[in-house]
């Protein structure tokens, strides 16, 4: 996709003296209770003027190692070292404020900006703990709006620095931390699967920025699971597996089959293949019925605007575009999430406008949600409590045993890496909350799927398993799926059909043999 | 200078509970330095704290905040800060009071006194349970926050009461004193055993236990009850899952086709009923009676439970070590004002300083806080 932009910076070697070392974790181990091992004496150097890719399934120990780095975990055994003038020192990191005062800052899939207070307000924060660009008080917000106008030009991004941060979509948020990162002038800048879904567009427009960095010398770590990007903008790629580092080379001189093999090992790998599945569905009677649907978002503006669709029994129909779309108030509609301004949904032929989330989930309709934290899970409470509060409906007690053995079965269809299914959700890797979410709800539908990015932040084995039992059920058991994803090459490997949603309309359908670029056309225009 | 708070990355379980023991010995010694700047003897005022630890007569406070501290760790599960004990607990006494003295006055309309407390218990459940109700209405249908709602509540029915001790429920043998008149002695569930109290100071103490023990036996069975309740709603009842994740992801309630209000109403509702069960039967076990100016005259339960529930770090295992503790406090107050080391104030000032060193050692396990210049 972004081959053109980045095709002449992945063949500069990186010098790989221990001159340019700029950071290195030595032999850093990290167990949790469970006990879960983490991180294996995890041993690795960062370069100055470089891109690491740090690759490895859900559950390896990726973000485990970026937190240590950005002083969010602490290591039980190994040490840091840093470049201070010519020598490396030893280093501890005890909180994030302490590594970004160190130069190193990490953007994570969650934005971590503070939504009541404005884009400007959220860097002075960061800039008056910091004491950098002479920013000493919170009053000198003139300096900071001139660094911010700036800076963001430089890297060509629009943002209005005045806005309150709830009021950006999800890509502006992402944006909005890595220009925090750009204007403090990080030195190591620690990109947690952040650029995973940024439209094309703007994640061009950030390698840019990214190499501009790489050339002052800075280092970056990418951890993402499009291997793909990796290889594209890369120069070294580290592979973890199960806490363990089990190979770093260099970019140019390996190849995504190779990587492939590390991460999964050779076994596994060769499930990977983005062939379509090829299934023969007759195309059953309509299920949901969609008709000149009109919603509004969180803040009274009409995202879904007149969307009209039919989904048959035993079909999967895609829904490409870039996020922001009203994609995520379509979907949260159809299940009863949001209130309709106009128009009607029927499952079944019945009419459900108003039924509310419990009947449309009663009629059969499981949902993967947009926002998996609030919606999707509840982080305090364990596996089988999650999967308890969604499946047992009636009854005064809660069949544990009965519950325990489901949990158990989607642990291990699904491969979810979990100490226990008493685990609480929040000490899963983020591939394995999703996972948890997406096993339950794909197992649990009867009628129909209703999913918003069901593989976001899964790796390749992981997602094409989901993808393959997506299809499976609507073959098999006559289910009816709607998926709305960003990933276009998702879309087009699991749809029968492909609509593009755009600021709130849907255009379509094509069928998934339509040229890409048409495609993508519509996503843009 | 400015300060600079954080939020501690991690915080090991163990700290939770030496950061409780410290706060107990800090509120005590903060006490004790109010006691002395008064000019009194810490050592007395130590020495009364301390006997109070092991005295039996803080059974009937311990059974009783059990109870309380279990039905306010609903309502904080939940995330729903039910600060209305109080007014739940005596608004149930209304029936009770009806049922013994009035309806089925043994004067005059003599009824089985089995059947008669089975009621007491019922409609006091019903009171409580209606008046946490009332506050949970608010809370889900018009947003309005609970706690300042479960506070006038409190109020409201104190005032009630009073209102009714004055007017129709005005005891006809009461020697001029304003209250109701005493429950009838069949319709009272305290067993009396009587004991020679004599031997050595151990076995005068275990007989006293058993004395106080048999006399609140209601009061035991009580708390019992209600803490293997509370247990059961939390482990097994499907409520009771929804009530934990309503305390930490609503979100998830809703999309799971759970309505957030209903859980709301219910989970305050059960909260409430368990305290006006409290209520009817603490009446029939102690009270007897309602004197006029509740307000002046209440143990304070529904506070003490707060902190009960508090000090438990909302974990039922530990409700019955704070409950032991504060009704260890709790009496510890009393015997220093029976000791005529200060009056109706000390128990509370011993209860206010330990709540105030509790919050901020709280506060400093969750937080680190430093200073730069
Ligand atoms: N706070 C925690 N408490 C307990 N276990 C944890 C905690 N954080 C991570 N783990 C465990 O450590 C392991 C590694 O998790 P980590 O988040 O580093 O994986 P990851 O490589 O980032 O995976 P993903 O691709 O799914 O994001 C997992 O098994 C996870 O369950
Ligand atoms: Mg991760």
């Amino acid at each position: 996709m972004s081959s053109k932009v980045l095709s002449t910076s992945a063949n500069i070697s990186s010098a790989e003296s221990v001159e340019n070392v700029i950071l290195s974790a030595r032999n850093i181990s990290k167990s949790f209770p469970g006990p879960v091992i983490a991180l294996d004496r995890v041993s690795l150097d960062l370069y100055a003027g470089e891109i690491l890719a740090l690759l490895g399934e859900n559950g390896s120990g990726k973000s485990t190692f970026v937190k240590i780095l950005y002083g969010i975990y602490t290591p039980d055994h190994g040490e840091i070292l840093m470049k201070t003038g010519r020598i490396l020192e030893r280093v501890t990191i005890n909180s994030p404020a302490d590594a970004m005062s160190k130069g190193i800052l990490m953007v994570s899939q969650v934005p971590q900006l503070i939504s009541k207070l404005t884009v400007a307000e959220n860097m002075a924060l960061t800039l008056t703990s910091l004491r950098i660009h002479g920013v000493k008080s919170l009053t000198s917000i003139k300096k900071i709006l001139k660094i911010i106008s700036e800076e963001s030009e430089k890297i060509g991004i629009k943002i209005d620095p005045n806005e309150k941060v709830y009021n950006l979509t999800y890509t502006q948020k992402q944006l909005v931390e890595i220009l925090r990162a750009m204007i403090v002038n990080a030195k190591i800048l620690l990109l947690d699967e952040a650029l995973t879904y940024l439209p094309l567009l703007e994640r061009r427009k950030l390698y840019q920025a990214l190499l501009k960095l790489k050339e002052q010398g800075g280092s970056i770590v990418i951890i993402t699971h499009k291997i793909s990007e990796a290889m594209e903008i890369s120069n070294r790629i580290a592979v973890l597996r199960a806490g363990k580092i089990v190979g770093v080379v260099n970019t140019w001189e390996t190849t995504i089959d190779q990587v492939r093999v590390m991460m999964f090992g050779e076994e596994r790998s060769k499930q990977i293949s983005y062939v379509k599945v090829q299934t023969i569905n007759p195309r059953g009677e309509p299920r949901i019925i969609i008709r000149n649907l009109h919603v509004e978002d969180d803040y009274g503006r009409e995202i879904v605007r007149g969307v009209n669709l039919t989904i048959h029994a035993g079909e999967v129909v895609g829904i490409a575009g870039i996020s922001g779309n009203g994609q995520r108030e379509l979907l949260e509609s159809i299940v009863g999430l949001r209130k309709i301004k106009s128009g009607d949904i029927y499952v079944d032929n019945v009419n459900v406008k108003r039924s509310g989330v419990k009947n449309i989930r009663e009629l059969g309709v499981s949902f993967i949600p947009d926002r998996l934290l609030e919606h999707g899970i509840s982080p305090e409470e364990s596996i089988v409590e999650n999967i308890a509060a969604c499946t047992v409906r009636n009854g005064i007690n809660i069949p544990w045993g009965l519950i325990e053995e489901i949990s158990r079965e989607l642990i291990n269809s699904y491969q979810i890496i979990a100490p226990s299914t008493k685990t609480p959700v929040k000490y899963l890797s983020g591939g394995n909350i999703l996972k948890t979410i997406v096993a339950r709800e794909i197992e649990n539908a009867k009628k129909a799927l209703i999913a918003c990015n069901p593989t976001r932040t899964l790796d390749e084995v992981s997602a094409i398993y989901v993808r393959r039992r997506i299809r499976e059920k609507a073959v098999n058991e006559n289910l009816a799926v709607l998926i709305a994803s960003e990933d276009l090459d998702e879309v087009l490997m699991v749809s029968d059909i492909i609509y593009v949603m755009n600021t709130g309309r849907l255009y379509g359908p094509l069928t998934p043999e339509a040229p890409c670029e048409d495609i993508e056309k519509l996503m843009v225009m | 200078m400015r300060f600079i708070v954080l939020r501690r990355k991690t915080i090991p379980r163990y700290h939770t509970w030496i950061s409780t023991a410290i706060s107990l010995i800090l509120g005590i010694l903060v006490y004790l330095f109010i006691t002395i700047l008064v000019g009194r003897s810490p050592l007395e005022v130590l020495v009364n704290i301390a006997r109070s630890f092991i005295s039996p007569s803080i059974v009937k406070d311990f059974f009783v905040l059990i109870a309380m501290g279990c039905a306010l760790l609903i309502s904080f599960k939940a995330a729903l800060w039910n600060i209305g004990g109080e007014g739940q607990f005596y608004i149930a006494t209304i029936p009770g009071i009806l049922l013994t003295l009035f309806i089925f006055n043994p004067r005059h309309n003599p009824a089985p006194a089995p059947l008669v407390i089975l009621l007491v218990a019922l409609t006091g459940t019903i009171m409580g349970a209606f008046w946490a109700f009332i506050a949970a209405l608010f809370r889900a249908y018009l947003k309005i926050d609970e706690v300042p709602v479960t506070l006038i509540l409190n109020y409201v029915a104190y005032y009630i009461l009073n209102y009714l001790i004055f007017g129709p429920f005005k005891g006809r043998y009461v020697y001029g004193y304003l209250r109701t008149d005493e429950i009838p002695e069949i319709y009272r569930l305290n067993v009396r055993v009587h004991l020679p109290m004599r031997g050595d100071p151990l076995q005068v103490a275990l007989q006293n236990l058993t004395v106080q023990l048999a006399y609140y036996i209601a009061l035991l069975v009580l708390a019992v009850l209600i803490y293997v309740f509370t247990w059961w709603f939390f482990k097994h009842c499907r409520i009771g899952l929804y009530t934990k994740i309503h305390g930490s992801n609503p979100s998830y309630l809703q999309a799971v086709g759970v309505s957030v209000n209903h859980i709301i109403l219910l989970t305050m509702t059960i909260s409430g009923a368990l305290i006006g069960l409290t209520g009817s039967i603490y009446l029939l076990s102690e009270l007897g009676r309602i004197p006029y100016e509740i307000e002046r005259q209440t143990a304070g339960y529904g506070y003490l439970a707060i902190l009960v529930s508090w000090l438990s770090l909302l974990d039922l295992k530990m409700i019955p070590f704070s409950a032991y503790i504060v009704s260890a406090l709790r009496n510890a107050g009393i015997a220093l004002q029976v000791a005529g080391l200060g009056g109706v104030e000390q128990s509370l000032l011993l209860i206010g300083a330990i709540l105030l060193t509790y919050s901020i050692t709280r506060f400093l396990v969750e937080y680190e806080v430093r200073f730069e210049w």
